[in-house]
């Protein structure tokens, strides 16, 4: 029978909408403004999954981001799988398919029912531990099943068709919760002219109203609700987020929400729409108004799908319509749980009992008593349920009298008949935004729970969350909240601004109860749960508690208390009043673990947002990036640029095409694109001082015109970058730094410029994109550069080595740098970038003749290795200084004022004999390529652990040379040239090389100064 | 060390290389703007008459100059009121005149944006007006403006942007130098719903996507 369990009136629902949708492979109707869960609740369907450890059939128990056991796996299609969604809050659609999570097999039949029905001797708390870790071998073929048994949902096979987007927001007053409370505050801080930001996760606003029967300023609750709703949307400087749960409140007030933009509507968003949107926000002030949850007791078989919150019970029946059951018997330690009861006795069903577990004295009554017996509704003072029977569904409660501790039965067990059992006890504070600013929670017996304690947050709290759950106080805070939060803002509100009034009602106090006791010991009885997400019983707890875990924090870690999706939120005051009870101390002795952020799950596209696929990373391009694109380069990446790596030619093999391109250079010539390295513009009469500390050599004397390289140190001594840099005039200088390095080390000059040398007159200034760098290499460079330059004399003595000139390029004014990375005759053409494309164009025309050769970064590399000139980052790891590489030439130790790293590479352990060596390896085998990063030692046949001599860092196979090179650091390498060293190799070979020079190619340079 | 400031004899403009960048007026070169493979031009002659929530035009190959100096030397300050014919804005502040405008960047910078034709001669000028310690650098090929005009492009700002983009914290006028999406822009509010950003070179192309991106939800249209 369709929606058996829908009232045939009431309800915030669309009842002219009907919907329908499928779980478990079944098709069920709902309506337009249920949840998933009421739906399923109209419908009859009792369990909705499998629980973690035990596999026992577990059905609806909350209705809100409480709910433990209704964890659905959602999704029509493989793309659109969201595992771990709560069915309390997916708001229902046309379509919706959905799948218990814990349940596999499926949840009518469990296979771990022998393990579950056998009890606790069998699972004990630290059972997997216990059980499966040993023997280790096997954990793995037990993980597996396990996993797969206790279910937590699955991501999808397919990537996402969804779209994800991020928001940054800013607001003077942030409240989170759209309650009485919270909505008194937006009013009052709206109309003081704050900008506002209102929040709360369910569909609708209004909080607990949704569901309540009581009247504010004298109308129904939701008509007061419409009416502040109405007011706020009006409000310009006002913004409304339902659907959109505030799920961390991190440092500096800023908070993240996640907003669940279409997740109401389809299986997937249309496109161009987001699906879920995460809002960044910072803000001048937050009201916590985010609520309380209600806690249920602990009784025997309390996991039997129809035991419920009563508040639960109460939501089904007056927002939803759905009375989840025919026979209630209700349990409550205080008056407000009586509601359910009224409303399930005003929907036309059998109310069988109202267990009250205070005592009360002779013929002491109270309001909600005397409420109950005008309704005919039996009430049993001073008694408890103390265990459920059935198994898909209860089907009767054994009942006891209590002590008015609650820790003892003072009488008989008796039976009563019922499919459901709703209980209360008490509502615990909505605390968990407040714990992720690190403000630790306070105990408050009163509240008979833990509530916010002090914070460094600009933060107010507003109603339930501060222990306060009498409406007319709610509404009361909550204006005093908005009115405060928008004055500590900075605008004009009136601190004793009236709030909206509802009518007060005097309560019995409520009593401090979380475990009913049953005939037998905890340890005996039947499964008392206090965690239903993680199967965590009551029997549990007292176990960690024996065997030695005394803080709270290991309890929770031993048992698994609140590790779920759910994080506890409804057992943890449970568990922790259980643990204190049962190590006879105080639960604030006991205290309470904490929560971190996120409150509820975000999805991975929340937190992704836009940045994935193409924008995941920025790439950065040259001007002539597209002249590659046209040419076939392959591309590497160096830090986000793309440059260029080789250019292979139809039909070749990479190393085809790197031989090919290394030979043109040294044959003729070859044109890199360098426009990626770093290029600073340095000024100021005290440029080449600053040069001069921050490099390892000598600027003082460095002419104009002239270019010079330098290495950069660390503090350490240790090499982290080098380059080229050119005197353009006297105060004036352009550095050049590596493609990955250019950043850090502009900083680097600034920060040095900044703290440590602010009297020094320098200026730096970023001219990496500005220039398009040509580099024309190889012994005709010379003859192109006559082709494409118009007016000045290239010849070796008017322009020589590491000289710079001004020239005009094809038209374009350019500077020229007559620096080499191969050891050829090379010019670097420097012109503006939006000139950059046609320069290159020109030259590779004008080239054409020369066969002129575009090379990428992989030749770029060999040619240098041939020259032994280092690639700082991959001959250097931040553990060699200049001497390890025998740059000790680019060391001046007679400068006036020293230099960074001058002390560092003068430590005792930098100037030792031993130290590892930039050399060069020659490979006996002159086809073998030792690989990169291979170990070197003296003896292959030595039993491993072998004596480590050092690695190779850089090794190509030269076509230009004929034989394979390598650089390695070798222990002392320095003065072992000629021995012979062996490179061990994961397949037991060992590579025969001799040490020798780095510096395989042209060793006096007399190719470069042509 | 040195006191450039107070030493007469200290001469700029005879301390640093400042060349024309441009080829001469006759040449056949044309410059290249860092978004010219994304051919708006043709894209906004595609698109001539619609109506965009977001309109996106380049201002390309523009001249642009950063300046560098301290605002305590007079001899700073006044060079650039001489050679501009504005003080330099304070901080945060964009300031226009005609086809000049200056950006305050930080405490001891700013970005000048100048014809492109007559980058030079103003780059000229001020080495020439310029005392005391200071820097005059161009950097007209490594970046370039982007002007976005419409009713979304605040919210554009905001999936783009941490800072706050309200206009009672971003007011007409407001410059900043800040994130955007994983890149950085300078970012100015030149109307109500106008917005200019200064993106650089190698980041146009990201720029670019992200925009467009950025906009599926809303109308974007692109003029020249």
């Amino acid at each position: 029978m369709a929606q058996q369990n829908r009232l045939i009136e009431g309800g915030r629902i669309a009842r002219d909408s009907v919907i329908n949708f499928s779980y478990n492979g079944k098709t069920y109707p709902g309506f337009v403004g249920d949840t998933l869960a009421s739906a399923m609740l109209a419908n009859g369907i009792d369990v909705v999954g499998r629980s973690f450890k035990y596999s026992r059939p577990r059905g609806i128990v909350a209705a809100g981001a409480e709910e433990p056991n209704a964890i659905m796996q959602l999704g029509a299609t493989e793309a659109t799988q969201v595992p771990n969604v709560r069915a309390t809050q997916q708001e229902l659609f046309a379509g919706l398919v959905c799948q218990a999570t814990n349940g596999w097999p499926n949840v009518e039949f469990d296979m771990m029912s022998s393990l579950g029905s056998v009890g606790a001797s069998v699972m004990p708390p630290g059972f997997y531990y216990k059980t499966f870790m040993y023997p280790k071998s096997m954990w793995n073929t037990y993980e597996k099943f396990i996993r797969k048994a206790a279910g937590l949902g699955r991501s999808p096979l397919e990537a996402d068709p969804d779209r994800y987007d991020h928001y940054n927001q800013h607001a003077d007053v942030v409240i989170v919760g759209a309650g009485p409370a919270g909505l008194s505050a937006a009013l009052e801080a709206g109309r003081s002219g704050a900008r506002v930001i209102i929040a709360d996760e369910q569909a609708e606003f209004g909080g607990a109203l949704l569901h309540s029967k009581q009247s504010v300023n004298g109308m129904p609750a939701m008509a007061w609700v419409a009416s502040v709703v109405a007011e706020l949307a009006a409000l310009d400087n006002v913004m409304m987020l339902p659907k959109s749960t505030v799920n961390g409140y991190h440092d500096h007030n800023f908070l993240t929400i996640h907003q669940r933009c279409t997740d109401h509507i389809a299986d997937r968003a249309e496109a161009n729409v987001s699906r879920q949107r995460m809002h960044r926000v910072r803000t001048k002030w937050v009201v916590l108004a985010s609520g309380a949850h209600e806690r249920p007791l602990v009784y025997g078989n309390n996991d039997v799908p129809g035991c419920m919150l009563a508040d639960a019970v109460s939501t089904y029946i007056n927002r939803y319509a759905v009375v989840p059951g025919k026979q209630l018997v209700l349990m409550t330690t205080n008056d407000g749980g009586y509601q359910a009861a009224f409303d399930w006795h005003q929907a036309g069903r059998e109310v069988v009992a109202i267990l009250d577990t205070r005592s009360y004295q002779g013929t002491e009554t109270s309001a909600v008593i005397d409420r109950a017996r005008e309704l005919g509704i039996k009430v049993l003072t001073g008694s408890a349920v103390v265990e459920v029977q059935g198994s898909k569904r209860v089907s009767a409660v054994s009942i006891a009298s209590l002590n008015s501790q609650g820790d003892q039965l003072t009488g008989p067990v008796s039976q009563l008949s019922c499919d459901t059992v709703a209980s209360s006890g008490g509502w615990s504070p909505a605390i968990h935004l407040s714990c992720h600013t690190g403000s630790r929670p306070v105990w408050s017996d009163q509240v008979i729970g833990f509530i916010p304690g002090d914070t460094v947050q600009k933060q107010l709290i507003a109603g339930a969350i501060g222990g306060t759950f009498d409406l007319q106080s709610c509404l009361a805070q909550g204006t005093k909240a908005g009115a405060q939060a928008a004055s500590n803002a900075g605008f004009d509100t009136n601190l004793d601004v009236a709030a909206a009034t509802a009518e007060s009602v005097a309560e019995t106090t409520p009593m401090a109860l979380f475990h009913i006791p049953h005939p037998k010991e905890t340890s005996r009885a039947p499964k008392q749960f206090v965690d239903l997400q993680n199967d965590v019983t009551a029997a549990g707890i007292e176990l960690a508690t024996r065997e030695g875990f005394e803080s709270i924090e290991h309890v929770k870690r031993y048992t698994a208390l609140g590790f779920g999706t759910d994080q506890g939120k409804l057992g943890n005051i449970n568990g922790m009043a259980i643990a204190a009870k049962s190590m006879q101390k105080t639960i604030p002795q006991t205290g309470t673990t904490i929560f971190r952020p996120n409150y509820t799950p975000v999805t991975f596209g929340a937190i992704a947002g836009r940045n994935c696929g193409e924008l995941f990373d920025p790439k950065r391009f040259s001007a002539m990036h597209q002249w590659h694109l046209d040419n076939g380069a392959l591309f590497e990446d160096v830090g986000n640029w793309k440059r260029p790596w080789y250019f292979p030619q139809p039909g070749e093999s990479m190393q085809q095409s790197l031989e090919r391109e290394c030979l043109a250079v040294r044959d003729s010539a070859g044109v890199l694109d360098a426009s990626t390295l770093g290029k600073i513009d340095i000024q100021g009469p005290d440029a080449r001082e600053f040069l001069g500390r921050v490099y390892t050599n000598a600027w003082a004397k460095l002419a104009v015109g002239k270019c010079r390289y330098g290495l950069m140190c660390g503090e350490d001594g240790m090499v982290f970058d080098d380059g080229v840099t050119a005197c353009l005039a006297d105060n004036h200088f352009v550095m050049t730094t590596t493609t990955g390095g250019a950043a850090r080390v502009l900083e680097w000059l600034e920060i040095y410029q900044q703290t440590e040398w602010p009297e020094l007159e320098v200026y730096f200034n970023t001219v990496t994109d500005h220039w398009s760098t040509i580099t024309v290499t190889g012994p005709n460079a010379r003859k192109i550069l006559d082709e494409v330059v118009d007016d000045i004399d290239l010849s070796n003595d008017s322009f020589k080595y590491m000289d710079w000139k001004a020239a005009t390029v094809m038209g374009v004014p350019a500077r020229i740098f007559r620096i080499s990375f191969t050891g050829e005759l090379s010019y670097e053409i420097n012109v503006q970038a939006n000139y950059g494309m046609r320069i290159w164009e020109a030259v590779m025309e004008k080239g054409a003749a020369f066969n002129l050769t575009p090379y990428g970064t992989e030749t770029m590399h060999i040619l240098r290795a041939e020259k032994g000139f280092i690639i700082a980052g991959q001959d250097t790891d931040g553990s060699v200084h200049p001497y390890d590489l025998g740059m000790g030439w680019a060391v001046s130790q007679k400068k006036p004022f020293s230099f960074i790293g001058k002390r560092g590479m003068a430590r005792e352990d930098c100037v030792k004999e031993d130290r590892k060596q930039l050399v060069g390896l020659m490979t006996a085998e002159p086809k073998k390529v030792i690989p990169e990063g291979s170990q070197a030692v003296d003896d292959p046949k030595q039993a491993i652990p072998m004596t480590m001599l050092g690695h190779v860092t850089s090794s190509y196979y030269s076509a230009c040379l004929g034989h394979s090179i390598a650089m390695a650091y070798i222990r002392n390498g320095h003065k072992r040239m000629g021995e012979t060293v062996y490179s061990p190799q994961a397949d037991g070979s060992a590579i025969e090389a001799t040490i020798c020079s780095p510096i395989f190619l042209d060793p006096k340079g007399e190719r470069q100064n042509v | 060390m040195s006191d450039s400031e107070n030493n007469p004899a200290f001469n700029y403009a005879a301390s640093v290389n400042c060349m024309d960048q441009r080829p001469a007026a006759q040449s056949q070169i044309e410059g290249l703007s860092p978004l010219h493979h994304a051919d708006l031009a043709t894209v906004a002659k595609a698109q001539l008459g619609q109506a965009g929530t977001i309109q996106l035009s380049e201002l390309k190959l523009l001249g642009h100059i950063i300046l560098r100096g301290n605002l305590d030397n007079p001899g700073f300050t006044s060079g650039v009121q001489l050679t501009l014919g504005m003080a330099l804005p304070g901080t945060l502040q964009m300031v226009s005149d005609a086809d000049i405008s200056i950006r305050w960047i930080s405490p001891d910078e700013w970005l000048v944006v100048v014809p492109g034709e007559r980058s030079y001669e103003i780059e000229q000028a001020l080495v020439n007006n310029l005392q005391g310690h200071c820097a005059v650098v161009n950097v007209s090929g490594g970046q370039t403006i982007l002007r976005l005009e419409g009713e979304d492009v605040q919210k554009l700002l905001q999936k783009s942007v941490p800072l706050d983009v309200h206009p009672l914290s971003f007011p007409i006028g407001k410059v900043v130098t800040t994130v955007f999406a994983k890149t950085q822009a300078v970012i100015s509010r030149t109307g109500n719903q106008q917005w200019e950003l200064v993106i650089r070179r190698s980041f146009s192309d990201y720029v670019w996507l992200w925009l467009q991106d950025c906009s599926a939800e809303f109308k974007l249209v692109i003029s020249e």
